[in-house]
């Protein structure tokens, strides 16, 4: 997923002279060479979250296509109210890209978790909002940001560094996985591994779920809810937690499209963590394992 | 040096901003009228003799950017813009009205001349500092004029700009600080002391310059003396007095919020601003 971010901007980079890029002095290892390329569209602009998102407008106001790097608490939290007023008050054409969201930064804590900056960005209108699960959905969120004239936030997570797509896949669309009939799971960003997992350990019991990749979080895709309306038994999972997130978006989509279906959501708690571990272990430690799930979606399906 | 008749020009146009903003703050019953009279001196001057702007071509990429970061005194921008053509002096009638785009804090709203929104305060700058270096990426000569409350200094992201602006050498920007010396709960040496203002400046590589924002022919030395910066940004501190112009409403930080009702009124009369 990273090489895909890097490749992809390297190529808008090369493509439009428009396109500027700012870090608030993170992406050691990630920007070395396009800063050394395009060493005067490339901003470090210090440990500033606050001043760079309003410098990003700045350059926006006239006419640049920024593209804004910082690890996701900090995007979504430290300088929130210059997101909502410099970027999306104005509309302006900045990405936000969060890097090391979710559990990313395993060893590090709460400090460096990225819990709930997609129910942060939810609120701010007009923002479109991509939860890549693999390096194909990274390029392709990237390729759409730049079509999109206004702002975008893009979220990184290390468990979306893997390569699942094998097939061309358009991003704005739910992304079909798999298909059965005893419900279905939609799944945002890098648990989308877990979730194959969840499906091939169902498929053992004779359960068969119809599996969904949904990187497009916002804004809501008319094929989202004519999927969702086909299912009496729904499950959501994600790497966020379990207020604002996609499970909560997905439990809107029903009540206000009135679709009749029991939901589960498979998120993070309402809840601190307050150990160390890998990002599997956190994972598991926040109900997310592969077989408390498959455990807890046969329970719900038998019962129907 | 202005001539006597540029000064006089000056004066009288500070004038009728003047009893524009009361008129447009006494109609919308609102709040805002001090630390918009306290700037109005140097938007005047900018807008009269510093900034390259066409009220025809508002957009025209070539144009000088002016930034009212202090976003609350925007009824002394819409005052100006509207003097200069850049819209119609009508539309100011419906400064706050419902329905109006004409917000009491600076709002781009598609209004020609307002170049970004603020309010929040410690947006202003950055922003400003953006525009300016993206003027430098477009090697345009032209330069962005920003006004910042004093109060404003109190936030980190002035600091971070501080920072932002001097290292890459932004010497096309020109902030000015309205240093009226109040900010919204009081002195803002007793909120949080300030000074040395001058000092601190210079410490981060700006270049700074000393004024009375009310004297024009101080406002303008300190241009002329920006232009002789090569590689920092500029730094004009302008002492200024909250509410300058009303002697009644004079360095009185409750004019921050109160509107002039009767009592003020009648000597806004007397002092000729209705």
């Amino acid at each position: 997923m990273k090489q895909a971010f890097i490749d992809s901007l390297k190529k808008l980079m090369e493509k439009d002279n428009k396109v500027i890029v700012i870090t608030a002095d993170m992406g050691f290892t990630v920007f070395e060479k396009i800063q050394k390329k395009y060493p005067k569209r490339f901003f470090n602009t210090g440990i500033t979250e606050q001043a760079s998102i309003s410098f990003a407008a700045g350059l926006a106001l006239s006419g640049y296509k920024v593209y804004f790097y910082a690890q996701a608490p900090f995007i979504s939290m430290r300088c929130l109210e210059q997101v909502r007023l410099d970027i999306t008050y104005n509309h302006l054409d900045v990405k936000l890209i969060g890097s090391n969201s979710g559990f990313s930064l395993n060893q590090y804590g709460v400090s460096h978790f990225g819990l709930e900056d997609i129910a942060i960005m939810m609120t701010l209108p007009k923002m479109t909002i991509f939860n890549p699960a693999d390096s194909m959905e990274m390029t392709k969120s990237m390729e759409e940001s730049y079509k999109i004239k206004g702002p975008v936030y893009i979220r990184m997570t290390k468990t979306g560094n893997q390569t699942i797509h094998k097939k061309n896949i358009i991003i704005n669309d739910p992304i079909l996985m798999d298909k059965g009939n005893d419900g279905l799971l939609l799944v945002s960003g890098g648990l989308l591994d877990r979730a194959i997992q969840i499906i091939a350990f169902l498929k053992e019991e004779s359960i068969n779920l119809t599996l969904y990749s949904c990187p497009l979080i916002k804004p809501i895709n008319n094929n989202l809810i004519s999927t969702i309306s086909k299912f009496s038994n729904i499950f959501t999972l994600e790497e966020h937690t379990v207020i604002g997130g996609v499970g909560s978006t997905i439990a809107n989509l029903i009540i206000d499209n009135n679709i009749k279906a029991k939901l589960t959501k498979f998120a993070l708690p309402d809840d601190y963590l307050h150990v160390a571990g890998t990002i599997d272990y956190l994972l598991d430690e926040s109900g997310l394992s592969v077989e408390g799930v498959v455990g807890k979606i046969k329970k719900s399906i038998r019962k129907l | 040096m202005l001539t006597d008749k540029e000064i006089i020009h000056l004066t009288k146009l500070s004038k009728e901003i003047r009893k524009q903003i009361l008129k447009m703050i006494v109609k919308a019953n609102a709040s805002h009228i001090a630390p918009s009279f306290s700037i109005v001196e140097l938007l005047v001057y900018l807008y009269e003799k510093v900034l390259r702007i066409d009220p025809k071509k508002p957009d025209d990429p070539d144009r000088d950017k002016f930034i009212l970061s202090k976003g609350w005194a925007v009824s002394g921008l819409y005052s100006i813009l509207a003097h200069k053509g850049f819209f119609d002096k009508k539309l100011l009638n419906s400064y706050c009205e419902n329905g109006s785009k004409m917000i009491g804090m600076t709002t781009i709203n598609k209004i020609p001349g307002i170049e970004a929104s603020t309010g929040s305060i410690g947006h202003g700058l950055p922003i400003a500092a953006g525009m300016a270096m993206a003027l430098k990426l477009n090697k345009i000569n032209q330069r962005v004029y920003v006004i910042i409350g004093d109060g404003e200094c109190d936030e980190g992201s002035i600091w971070e700009t501080a920072l932002i602006a001097s290292h890459h050498k932004l010497n096309n920007l020109i902030a000015i600080i309205d240093y009226n010396k109040w900010q919204s709960f009081g002195r803002t040496n007793e909120v949080l002391n300030l000074e040395p203002l001058k000092s601190k400046w210079q410490a981060f590589n700006w270049q700074v310059i000393e004024i009375n924002g009310h004297n024009f022919n101080e406002i303008e030395s300190a241009i002329n003396k920006s232009y002789l910066s090569k590689n920092k940004p500029i730094m004009i501190i302008a002492h200024t007095i909250k509410g300058k112009g009303l002697s009644i409403i004079e360095d009185d930080n409750d004019y921050h919020y109160k509107t002039p009702r009767i009592q003020e009124l009648i000597v806004a009369k007397r002092e000729g601003l209705i």
